[in-house]
């Protein structure tokens, strides 16, 4: 396990972002994922992401409520504002089989933008406590998966090979590297900034979960199913990190 | 006064307190039909915010029993869907399916209050001296909850009479659990985390399967999230203040 803390985010964000990889096995074992699969692997997604924002809530926003809430508030408007401008609030990311040129585009674009909170939190919990970040890592590992599988499976049905497919939607990861990275360089030279980063990675987080993951869930499976998967997801980070 | 009877008293004055979240929808006129999505945006983002709250302090007592208490909690509400969706219910003037759901709303927060009784009770047990500020901050944490439950009810037409008293009555059981879990305090502890668990996992499961879908089926999805990440934020900062 490395001692210095930026070699440190470096890995756990980059087995992170490899792990995307795997999403490559339910792609390349159904040619067009069922709505219904998709469904699930967003709700373990958001399950998963809801688990890391509770998580940051509890550990490090409660410690400075105030400038967290602000940095969230924050958060939560820049996203709304940026989707405003750049109109797409009401994009669908997962329409299968869509042939449209500026589509793929703009659904790997969207994706690219959203990890960027993912890489913050995980700067974020490392800063807070080296095994509360590799837990983080961890968790946001795992939710990588399904969103890559969802993305991969989109660029497949549009006629990109699998390994391209894969590659492009894994590609869309980089960002939470660099920012996993910067967030912990930039924080550890400037510690006043840390409550700020962590409310932006929360209200970030919170934002996406409501914004995309789940309205996307509800059309794909059962409002039953989703419920439960996404709260199972959600208990596996609770129990992850609530251990001593 | 004897100790337990005070912890009643104080325990009821913070149930009293849930009624006032229905005051600010004494100021609105004639709720729109659109109006439920973002209440139920509201509601779910108080309530999920209430969740993270109870979550953390569960697992301050044990994650796994916390998570457990979750599962349990989560199979309640399946039960009780099941059973609420067999009889034609009514709740004030209301039939249907959106008495199915206030009814559900109901249940779901009064059994939450169990464990916050329990909670009540067991700080208390921690000395009286503490006594007035456990009330007052109970009793303002309360008034969210209010709202909450207001929130759904009242743009499916329900009157603001009924709105208040069955905000109240979602918070009967802290009076009622609050007296045996403070004379018991030492035998009661070891249950405190499923308690909580139980009601944060009924709560989210609440949110997930019933409040935040039928939100989605009604507005555009991005003033949805942006109402429930910054209610539940907000709900988030008010815990700690109190």
């Amino acid at each position: 396990m490395p001692t210095n803390p930026t070699l440190a985010v470096l890995t756990y964000s980059g087995l992170a972002g490899l792990c995307a990889g795997l999403a490559a096995i339910p792609v390349a074992i159904r040619a067009r994922l069922p709505s219904s699969w998709l469904g699930w692997a967003n709700a373990v997604a958001a399950g998963l992401m809801l688990g890391v924002a509770y998580v940051l809530i509890a550990a490090g926003l409660t410690q400075t409520p105030a400038l967290g809430a602000a940095g969230a508030a924050l958060g939560i408007g820049f996203l709304f504002w940026t989707h405003g401008l750049a109109g797409t609030h009401d994009l669908d990311l997962n329409r299968l089989g869509d042939t449209a040129p500026d589509y793929g585009y703009q659904i790997v674009l969207v994706n690219t933008v959203h990890t960027a909170p993912e890489g913050i939190a995980i700067g974020v919990a490392m800063m807070l406590n080296p095994s509360l970040g590799g837990f983080t890592a961890l968790a946001i590992a795992v939710h990588n998966v399904p969103e890559v599988a969802v993305l991969a499976a989109v660029l497949h049905s549009r006629g990109l090979t699998l390994a391209r497919a894969v590659g492009a939607a894994a590609a869309t990861r980089v960002s939470q590297v660099l920012f996993a990275v910067t967030t912990l360089a930039v924080a550890s030279a400037a510690p006043v900034l840390l409550p700020w980063a962590l409310g932006v990675a929360v209200g970030a987080l919170l934002y996406l979960i409501m914004a995309e993951l789940l309205p996307h869930c509800y059309r794909q499976a059962g409002h039953t199913s989703i419920a439960l998967v996404a709260l199972l997801a959600m208990g596996m980070v609770v129990l992850l990190v609530g251990m001593p | 006064m004897s100790e337990p009877v005070r912890v009643f008293l104080y325990a009821l004055i913070t149930a009293l307190a849930t009624g006032l979240g229905t005051l600010p929808f004494a100021f609105v006129r004639g709720v729109p039909g659109a109006a439920t999505a973002w209440a139920n945006a509201v509601a779910s983002g108080l309530m999920l915010g209430a969740s993270f709250g109870l979550v953390a302090e569960g697992t301050h007592y044990g994650a796994w029993q916390t998570v457990l208490g979750a599962m349990l909690g989560v199979g309640f509400i399946l039960l009780t869907q099941r059973v609420v969706g067999r009889y034609n219910v009514r709740v004030g003037d209301v039939s249907g399916r959106s008495a199915q759901r206030m009814l559900l709303v109901i249940v779901v927060m009064t059994v939450h209050s169990f464990s916050e009784g329990v909670a009540v009770g067991v700080a208390f047990g921690g000395g009286m001296a503490l006594a007035t500020a456990i009330t007052i901050a109970i009793a303002v944490h309360n008034i969210p909850e209010g709202l909450a439950i207001t929130a759904v009810m009242r743009p499916r037409g329900a009157s603001l009479v009924a709105c208040a008293w069955w905000s109240v009555f979602s918070s009967l059981p802290q009076p009622v659990m609050a007296v045996p879990a403070f004379l018991f305090v030492e035998a009661v502890r070891p249950a405190l985390p499923y308690g909580i668990g139980f009601a944060a996992g009924a709560m989210v499961y609440m949110v997930l399967v019933e409040l935040l879908p039928e939100a989605y089926d009604q507005a555009r999805r991005a003033p949805v999230a942006l109402t429930v990440s910054l209610t539940l934020v907000a709900m988030v900062l008010f815990q700690q203040y109190l």
